[in-house]
């Protein structure tokens, strides 16, 4: 049983934290892993939208979750996190990104500030989990179809018109019916 | 043909819709943002200070063990919750009085063992640990040249009292170096006075810096960066210098979710502590009345 | 040089002993320190040669406090009694900064008339529970002592 430590005050995460974390084996041990996951945390919030190893990115999305979080309550006056983030981006014009962009983008925000898609991966193959990690509010298109009935998909297409040329036989069948009977009366008569 | 006849015309305006969009949104995304980052260089010392003026956070450095462990493999709500009844139920009943480590406490307990039935101990709390009923701190102090540390769980029922003599914190968080320092450090006199702060003032940091015995230690103090030592580096040798360095983690104090999960976040600490803070307040309210009439009675009865 | 040093350092595989804190358990060939003021015993301690367990009188072999060890002090054979442990105790037994032992002969009686370092107040509930009728009678060390915790 442990005590809190109270020196540090730090707002909660909106993604569920995992109880320990990954090791991301790396030769030079605990140091190796921060600088493997400050490569992609940096690239995340370059790129904005990226995709790798399932593994890494969901070590590195709660890194770049707590690196933003950070960053909205202390603001750039505040030293230790000005540190922070000069260790955490790599390429140090990120860093008035993260002041200047993302934080005035998240400020108000009541979710997460990331989104992580599972990759499509390869059929009948061994392949590792591949994700694709993005900031939310990035400028690409969106990978997912908002509406999930949407009319322009293939089967929903293939679907209307089967059912379109499935009615014009039908009336097809009527006119023909509607048109027989006359015929058949009229010698009859 | 009738097919691409019907499909056509909808697939044309949707393509159109989505290059629409995907222009606008660039188009109005770039000025949004220059305007952001001119507006925020004005903003933070006005917006985001007051996320940090919520009083009850500062609690947690008084009462510690009311927050539960950070590790989720021993939380529990329930149990949390019903532990911190316990607790206030506790405090109703004994004084246990704020104290930090590096305090100076007098306690006395129930002890079926000892003579008198009580036992009353005087020491520094070199440590405190643990959290919810299973608080514990512990107590050194050296009588008759000899060391003695004991360990109290804080909700003991057998605790009978808990006088803070001298009110103050040290340089460090823990203060096990005392066991190899000099004896004069940790030697407090039995019948040691209680020490009163004037009302309202902030708690002294006691900055006096121990001087260790020479080695063998208990333990490498030389590579915890401590700052109440004063005599580390007289005892070293070049050997273990040169391994202090090798074993420094200079990335420790980035690693943000190390910090993260030893913590709790605020969201769940003023749930926390806006359960317990009004009858907390109350009972420290009370016991500064019945302390003061305490010592408006006691010149009484020297003049009399 | 030191980077060097580091990246050497960190080429070998991790050492094979163990880190983890020591338990300070009284067992054989412990070196205890008399606390009492009986002749054998204050000479033992002046001249830098301790007493050093031979055996421990219970089935465990490892010491807790309370129990009776036999000692080595000056090529002689004299048994004791723990007084207090440096190994970390239960909550409210204090825990000493040295192993301590107050010598007594075979009938329970101490060899000092004095034992000028507190005693933990838990000894006197143990020291009656060992204490038989017909047997040896371990509180008289408790009488000669000065002062409890």
């Amino acid at each position: 049983m442990n005590q809190a430590d109270i020196t540090k005050l730090v707002s909660k995460l909106r993604i569920k934290v995992p109880p320990t974390h990954r090791r991301l084996r790396n030769p030079l041990g605990p140091e190796g892993r921060l600088n493997k996951l400050r490569k992609t945390v940096t690239g995340l919030i370059k790129y904005e939208r990226i995709e790798l190893n399932y593994n890494r990115a969901d070590e590195a999305r709660q890194y770049a979750e707590r690196l933003i979080s950070e960053a909205i309550s202390h603001g750039d006056c505040h030293k230790p996190t000005m540190e922070i983030a000069d260790f955490w981006l790599l390429e140090k014009e990120l860093v008035h990104k993260l002041f200047k962009v993302l934080v005035p983008r998240f400020e108000n925000s009541s979710s997460a500030f990331t989104k992580m898609y599972k990759a499509p991966k390869p059929a009948y193959a061994r392949a590792i989990e591949k994700t694709i990690l993005e900031l939310k509010g990035n400028p690409y298109p969106s990978l997912t179809t908002r509406q999930p009935n949407n009319k322009l998909l293939l089967q929903n297409v293939l679907l209307d018109a089967a059912k379109y040329d499935y009615r014009q036989t039908k009336y097809a069948e009527i006119a023909e019916k509607m048109s027989t009977p006359e015929e058949t009366k009229n010698p009859d008569s | 043909m009738s097919l691409v006849m019907r499909k056509s015309p909808i697939e044309y305006f949707n393509a159109a819709k989505w290059i629409i969009r995907r222009e606008c949104r660039y188009l109005s995304n770039l000025p949004e943002v220059a305007e952001n980052s001119e507006v925020v260089e004005d903003k933070p010392p006005k917006g985001r200070k007051p996320r940090f003026l919520n009083p009850t956070l500062q609690y947690r450095h008084v009462y510690p063990e009311f927050l539960p462990d950070p590790n989720p493999k021993f939380r529990n709500s329930l149990r949390e919750k019903l532990e911190r009844a316990d607790m206030l139920k506790r405090r109703s009943q004994v004084d246990i009085p704020e104290f930090y480590v590096g305090t100076i406490l007098a306690v006395t307990i129930a002890d079926p063992h000892a003579q008198g039935k009580t036992n009353k101990f005087v020491g520094i709390c070199i440590e405190r640990k643990g959290c919810g009923l299973r608080a514990e701190f512990t107590l050194r102090n050296v009588i008759d040249h000899q060391g003695i540390e004991v360990r109290y769980e804080l909700y003991d029922p057998t605790i009978q009292n808990i006088q803070v003599l001298r009110l103050e914190k040290r340089l460090d968080d823990k203060l096990f170096y005392l066991r190899d320092a000099l004896p004069e450090y940790c030697t407090f006199p039995i019948d040691m006075d209680p020490e009163i702060l004037p009302e309202g003032s902030p708690v002294p940091v006691n900055t006096v810096q121990v001087k260790l015995k020479p080695r063998p230690w208990l333990e490498r103090w030389e590579r915890q960066e401590l700052k109440g030592v004063s005599n580390i580096e007289e005892h070293l040798k070049e050997k273990d210098r040169v391994r202090r360095e090798l074993r420094k983690t200079p990335w420790e104090k980035f690693d943000l979710m190390k910090d993260y999960r030893k913590t709790i976040p605020i969201e769940d600490q003023t749930e926390i502590w806006g359960e317990v803070y009004n009858q907390l307040q109350q009972m420290r309210v009370s016991r500064k009345k019945m302390s003061k009439q305490r010592t408006f009675t006691a010149p009484k009865t020297q003049l009399g | 040089m030191l980077r060097n040093l580091l990246n050497r350092f960190k080429s070998v595989p991790s050492c094979g002993f163990h880190t983890s804190p020591c338990l300070n358990e009284v067992q054989l060939l412990t070196r205890l320190r008399v606390v009492d003021n009986s002749e054998i015993g204050k000479r033992a301690m002046a001249e830098g040669k301790p007493p050093k367990i031979i055996c421990v009188y219970n089935k465990k072999r490892i010491g807790y406090i309370g129990d009776r060890v036999m000692v080595a002090i000056k090529g002689q054979k004299k048994k004791g009694i723990l007084v207090g442990l440096k190994q970390t105790q239960n909550v409210k037994v204090p825990k000493f900064d040295s192993n301590n032992v107050v010598l007594i002969d075979d009938n329970g009686t101490p060899l000092g008339t004095r034992i000028h370092v507190p005693i933990p107040t838990i000894l006197r509930t143990i020291l009656k529970e060992k204490t038989h009728a017909k047997g040896a009678d371990y509180t008289k060390l408790l009488s000669i002592a000065t002062r409890f915790v």
